[in-house]
């Protein structure tokens, strides 16, 4: 589904040229939660975004459904690109529109088949009182809920999550963690997550790669979390961590 | 002013129909300043945005083109464009003195120049994420502006065409010296050439209430939409 063949990005840093993805090659199976794991600036990022193709390899190969991203005309790279949602760390919501015109907005931009409702997909990330709102009245768990609609709302056969729970409390992240583990199961796509939370991993990964400097030393099989237990409230969840209630 | 405030008055009413023409006037030469800004200001300033490197549509030509452009029309002193700019005016309109239209191509000249720096900065200001954003989504480059762009930096691009506007009043009261007329004209005129000092303070009184309203109003209507 995705496969990546000795992809390197150079980048022109303080000190001369230097790899960010130094001969990075994976392969992400159909319908697979893929984790990638790294510390801050090991290139987590930049191997997220070949894939949409928001950042460009240097050299190596990229393929989506066996196709060359890279060898994509502009148009038929906007076609690709309709296909994927994305999820950022910082949500990336438009401050000026409301929930429900940021949830519409890639509807706005091509015809999709048979994408999903706003009202549909509100209900799907809990939101559902909450469309005419701007961002700035939500809080930082329910500004991820409205990036993972506005990716959800197409249907996406791809989803890509760039440090999706970074911004968040460790209770918001169990939340959103939960939340885009339904999206996949209710309906189906391939999903890459970048992180350093290796929670987040454990909890909803099935396999993962570890990145250092820009090189890929291990892709590990999740031993998939029994996750957190579910806490009835903070409160709950905090007399359970302090004092081990 | 006289010391006697019903001769004061007096005076203003007779001179009113001269006042109100000139005002006529600067309306004229500041409506063709809007267009011109709002026509092609916003998109220049646009293309200056795009064209940058790093953007969407990087060109280093048409960044430098358009750049250059901008920075020699806002360093030439205004009053030197004006003159500079005349036989450019005869050419195509006819006569480049006497008339409020013509007074008003180098009006348009500065406000274009003007305004694509203000919208420049208004863009360079929306965070970078929402041009990712967009890209992620594969958007064209005009569903980035309309529907991204322009969205997101709405209120501040309302307040730099405020801005830009109290800066046209006040080149338009330069243009007097070619016969284009207007409320600057009529300030040197009465008061200036003929001593008539109250009739002066009071066109220059008009002059900074018409700069606050529209200050106030512009101001008013960005924070209206800002949402963020
Ligand atoms: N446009 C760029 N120009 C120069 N260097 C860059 C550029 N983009 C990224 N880099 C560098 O490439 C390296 C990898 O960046 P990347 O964003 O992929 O890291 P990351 O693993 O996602 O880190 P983080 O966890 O902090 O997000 C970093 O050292 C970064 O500074
Ligand atoms: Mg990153």
């Amino acid at each position: 589904m995705i496969k990546m063949n000795n992809v390197t990005r150079t980048y022109q840093g303080q000190d001369g040229e230097f790899n960010a993805v130094d001969d990075v090659s994976l392969e992400i199976g159909e319908n697979e939660i893929f984790g990638l794991i790294g510390e801050s600036g090991a290139g987590k990022s930049t191997v997220l975004r070949f894939i949409n193709a928001l950042e460009t390899p240097t050299s190596g190969v990229v393929e989506v459904d066996g196709t060359d991203v890279f060898s994509l005309s502009k148009k038929k790279l906007r076609a690709h690109q309709k296909g994927i949602g994305m999820i950022f760390q910082q949500f990336n919501l438009l401050n000026n529109k409301t929930v429900r015109e940021n949830v519409q907005l890639p509807l706005e931009l091509h015809k999709y088949k048979d994408p999903l409702s706003v009202r549909e997909v509100l209900e799907f990330v809990g939101l559902s009182g909450k469309s005419d709102r701007h961002p700035s009245q939500l809080s930082g768990g329910e500004k991820q809920r409205v990036g993972i609609a506005r990716a959800l709302i197409t249907r996406p056969k791809i989803l890509l999550c760039d440090e999706p729970t970074s911004a968040l409390d460790e209770s918001t992240t169990e939340e959103i963690v939960g939340v885009l583990k339904r999206a996949h199961e209710k309906f189906g796509m391939t999903v890459l997550v970048v992180t350093h939370e290796l929670n987040v991993i454990k909890s909803m990964c099935e396999r993962c790669a570890v990145l250092e400097k820009g090189h890929l030393v291990d892709i590990i099989d999740v031993v998939p979390g029994a996750g957190r237990p579910d806490y009835e409230s903070y409160h709950q969840r905090v007399l359970e961590v302090l004092k081990n209630a | 002013m006289p010391d006697n405030f019903p001769e004061y008055i007096q005076r203003v009413i007779e001179y009113w129909p001269a006042l109100f023409e000139s005002l006529w006037e600067t309306g004229i030469m500041m409506g063709f300043a809007m267009v011109a800004a709002i026509l092609l200001g916003l998109p220049l300033g646009t293309l200056l945005f795009l064209t940058a490197k790093g953007q969407p549509m990087q060109n280093i030509f048409i960044y430098q083109l358009s750049n250059a452009f901008v920075n020699i029309v806002r360093s030439f002193p205004f009053l030197l464009l004006v003159v500079a700019m005349q036989p450019f005016i005869r050419e195509v309109y006819g006569r480049a003195t006497g008339d409020p239209v013509a007074a008003s191509f180098p009006m348009m000249l500065i406000a274009i120049a003007l305004y694509a720096r203000f919208v420049q900065q208004s863009l360079l200001d929306v965070p970078k994420g929402v041009t990712e954003t967009a890209r992620s989504m594969g958007a064209s480059i005009p569903q980035l502006v309309w529907k991204f762009l322009f969205v997101e930096a709405r209120s501040s691009l309302i307040i730099g065409f405020t801005t830009a506007f109290v800066s046209f009043i006040s080149y338009s009261t330069i243009m007097g010296v070619v016969g284009g007329g207007g409320i600057g004209d009529f300030a040197i005129r009465y008061g200036y050439q003929r001593y008539e000092t109250d009739i002066m303070y009071t066109a220059i009184i008009v002059i900074i209430i018409i700069v606050q309203l529209i200050q106030w109003w512009g101001l008013r209507l960005a924070k209206k939409l800002d949402k963020r």
